[in-house]
């Protein structure tokens, strides 16, 4: 279960607070989506829950399956069973994918006390996921996200989420530059990983997305702090009314 | 004898050191006049300094302050085994192979003999079989050589000589492995002569490697002439890989005929102090040439790397790639001349050198000069020294990658799109292990 408690985040060298407040909590088993309008430090939930530099904890805390992992570098976190699919997922040039794959894997499954991977059996396994989000292995020998198109870097997103195994994913803004065909494809993968272990934090602006993966609650976040907390009917409702709601609330 | 004055106490112990290894040096009289003649124009030259142009950034005279006694002749005993160990991941690449110890050929360790279309003999034994015409294109100095170059040429000791028959395409590249065995600290001069005749295709691999356990002071000084004809293909290799306390002067002296292509890679990780220049010239139309590398200096090491590409003649095509990984103290140098002649129209050339700077300390001076004396042309140049990406960093983290990895996969992601220039995988992979395994890496299993 993950359980954010109160908490208050700010930028690291500027003295203004995003989070002010945030409290939420999400039960294995569960999909909960986030919603918000632009600024309302979504992006900074996802980045702080994942353990990035440049933020500030001043007060509150974040536990999963009862243990803080504020003070934990980005790397434990992942061998926690965090994950955090990128809104921006990077290319990293003179890298194979199948390279990266392996090596996260496996730094993963040392950290976990599991065995490595063979190169055979690793092959098999990325080969296997891979295919069921149309990444064939040619896909897969060229550089990390390299000159791919939005739709590819979000399925290979989904598809290192598939790998890694974790059990909270974060997804933030997943369906930003999708297409109809690809955002299916995503949501299936997504849907794929659903399971009673398993917690997911869907972040998103738009309601479209939760049309294909349907959340068990929506939260509205705002003004750092969670507003609103509904079932998936919110998401609708907020399509029709928009944000301003609840940013005249927050003003 | 010659009666230069001698400004440093380096220079007259080279000088010393010549009078001494003169009687050894291989070579008939002839070859042992052009010596004579060379180390009397190194008087009059002295050794490079900061204050010559090209030897700003390295300063060779105030580097080179002892000389160490040329390697006139080797016994040091080495097997296949640790030859095998000394060359490491390139021990894999499935090539033809000659072996030269210390600056001396070694039959014992080279198999040449199914080199088909391909002859590969030696300089050594060339220098004292030499006919009267022959000695001036053998123990002569590359025209504009300096100083280092002229060491060569009285230095030389040996080297492979390599001439690629016309039309032949030979399929396993060809190692020439230079090693450095044994307990004594020498200066071993090499010189190479690769010829690639009209519309052959063939690749060649230069390796400068140490048996663990060798000494660990040597000073190198390496010339490596290539002549590529008329339609011929010639993937050039060197992969340099010491111990940090080396001086490698090594040259690359190329010429290119029409429609020629030439494909050059310098590789090095752990050298001292080391300078690679390279001078290209297209004699006929059609020229292509890329010439990149990848060096890896840490400590207090610094490398340069020197290029002079020539274009002398239209419509030839040039490509340059360098990146330089500096940690601690390291330093790299980038000094790329291009130069395009009145008549080379339709000159097409593209540079970029790029440096990742692993430490606050670390320094990196780049020099891209581009002479260009034609209108019609296409020339780029670029240069640029950075930090590791934070964002990146933290992407691989997030993927749980240990940060000391995750540093190294970046910095291992920074040399690929060098590397990938390298076409035989085989050895692409060779140079992406010695870049490991500098990273503290065990490579890809």
């Amino acid at each position: 279960m993950l359980e954010i408690k109160n908490l208050h985040v700010k930028l690291e060298d500027e003295d203004r607070e995003i989070l002010k407040g945030l409290s939420l909590t999400v039960p294995k088993g569960e999909v909960h989506a986030i919603m918000g309008p632009n600024g309302s430090g979504k992006s900074t939930l996802a980045y702080v829950l994942a353990g990035r530099d440049g933020y500030e904890v001043t007060d509150g805390d974040i536990l999963w399956n009862g243990e803080s992992i504020i003070e934990m570098e980005p790397d434990e976190r992942a061998a926690k069973g965090v994950f955090l699919a990128f809104q921006y997922p990077m290319e990293i040039p003179g890298v194979a994918g199948l390279t990266f794959l392996r090596t996260a894997l496996n730094a993963v499954r040392k950290q976990r006390g599991e065995e490595e991977l063979t190169t055979p059996v690793f092959l098999k396994l990325a080969k296997e996921k891979g295919a069921k989000l149309n990444i064939d292995i040619d896909m897969l020998k060229r550089p990390v996200n390299v000159g791919f198109s939005g739709g590819e870097k979000k399925r290979s997103e989904i598809l290192q989420m598939g790998l890694l195994e974790p059990t909270l994913c974060v997804l933030d803004e997943t369906d930003s530059g999708l297409d109809i065909d690809a955002l299916r494809i995503v949501s299936e993968g997504v849907n794929a990983l659903r399971s009673p272990d398993r917690a997911f934090l869907v972040i998103t602006h738009y309601q479209r997305l939760l049309n294909y993966i349907v959340p068990d609650k929506v939260h509205v976040l705002a003004d750092g702090r969670i507003q609103k907390t509904g079932g998936k009917e919110l998401a609708l409702e907020l399509e029709k009314s928009g944000y301003a709601e609840y940013t005249n609330k927050a003003a | 004898m010659n009666v230069a004055v001698m400004k440093t106490k380096a220079e007259q112990a080279i000088s010393e050191s010549f009078e001494a290894a003169a009687a050894k040096l291989p070579g008939n009289a002839a070859v042992k006049e052009r010596r004579a003649q060379a180390i009397g124009a190194f008087s009059g030259l002295g050794l490079p300094h900061r204050r010559i142009e090209e030897w700003k950034y390295t300063d060779l005279r105030a580097n080179l302050k002892d000389v160490l006694p040329a390697a006139v002749e080797d016994k040091t005993p080495l097997t296949i085994a640790e030859l095998l160990v000394a060359l490491g991941p390139l021990a894999h690449v499935d090539a033809h192979r000659i072996v030269f110890v210390n600056g001396h050929h070694r039959a014992d360790l080279s198999d040449v003999s199914e080199a088909a279309g391909m002859s590969v003999s030696t300089m050594a034994l060339a220098l004292s079989t030499a006919s009267d015409e022959s000695v001036a294109s053998l123990a002569s100095t590359p025209e504009g050589g300096d100083a280092v170059e002229v060491l060569n040429t009285a230095f030389m000791t040996d080297g492979a000589i390599v001439d690629i028959a016309a039309g032949a395409s030979v399929a396993k590249p060809l190692l020439m492995v230079f090693v450095r065995a044994g307990s004594e600290a020498n200066t071993v001069t090499v010189r190479n002569l690769i010829t690639a005749a009209e519309g052959s295709n063939a690749t060649v691999i230069e390796a400068n490697v140490v048996l663990p356990g060798a000494v660990r002071d040597a000073h190198l000084n390496t010339l490596t002439e290539v002549s590529v004809g008329k339609g011929a293909t010639l993937n050039h290799v060197k992969a340099a890989v010491d111990e940090g306390r080396s001086l490698h002067l090594s040259n690359w002296d190329v010429k290119l005929a029409a429609d020629a292509n030439y494909r050059g890679f310098q590789f090095s990780s752990g050298l001292g102090f080391a300078r690679h220049g390279t001078n290209v010239l297209y004699e006929g139309e059609g020229g292509k040439l890329d010439l990149s590398g990848a060096f890896l200096a840490r400590n207090s090491e610094h490398v340069d790397t020197t290029l002079v590409v020539d274009h002398a003649v239209p419509h030839c095509e040039s490509r340059e790639l360098f990146k330089g990984v500096l940690d601690d103290h390291g330093r790299g140098v980038f000094q790329g001349k291009i130069i395009v002649r009145p008549d080379a129209q339709k000159t097409d050339g593209k540079q970029m050198a790029q440096a990742l700077m692993l430490s606050e300390d670390a320094e990196f001076d780049s020099k891209p000069e581009l002479e260009i004396y034609a209108d019609d042309v296409v020339c780029g140049h670029g240069t640029t020294s950075a930090q590791l990406d934070e964002d990146l960093l933290f992407y691989c983290r997030s993927r749980g990658i240990p940060e000391k990895e995750a540093r190294a996969l970046m910095i291992e992601s920074f040399i690929g799109e060098a590397l990938d220039k390298v076409e035989h995988e085989g050895l692409r992979e060779a140079l992406a292990s010695y870049a490991m395994q500098w990273l503290g890496r065990s490579p890809r299993g």
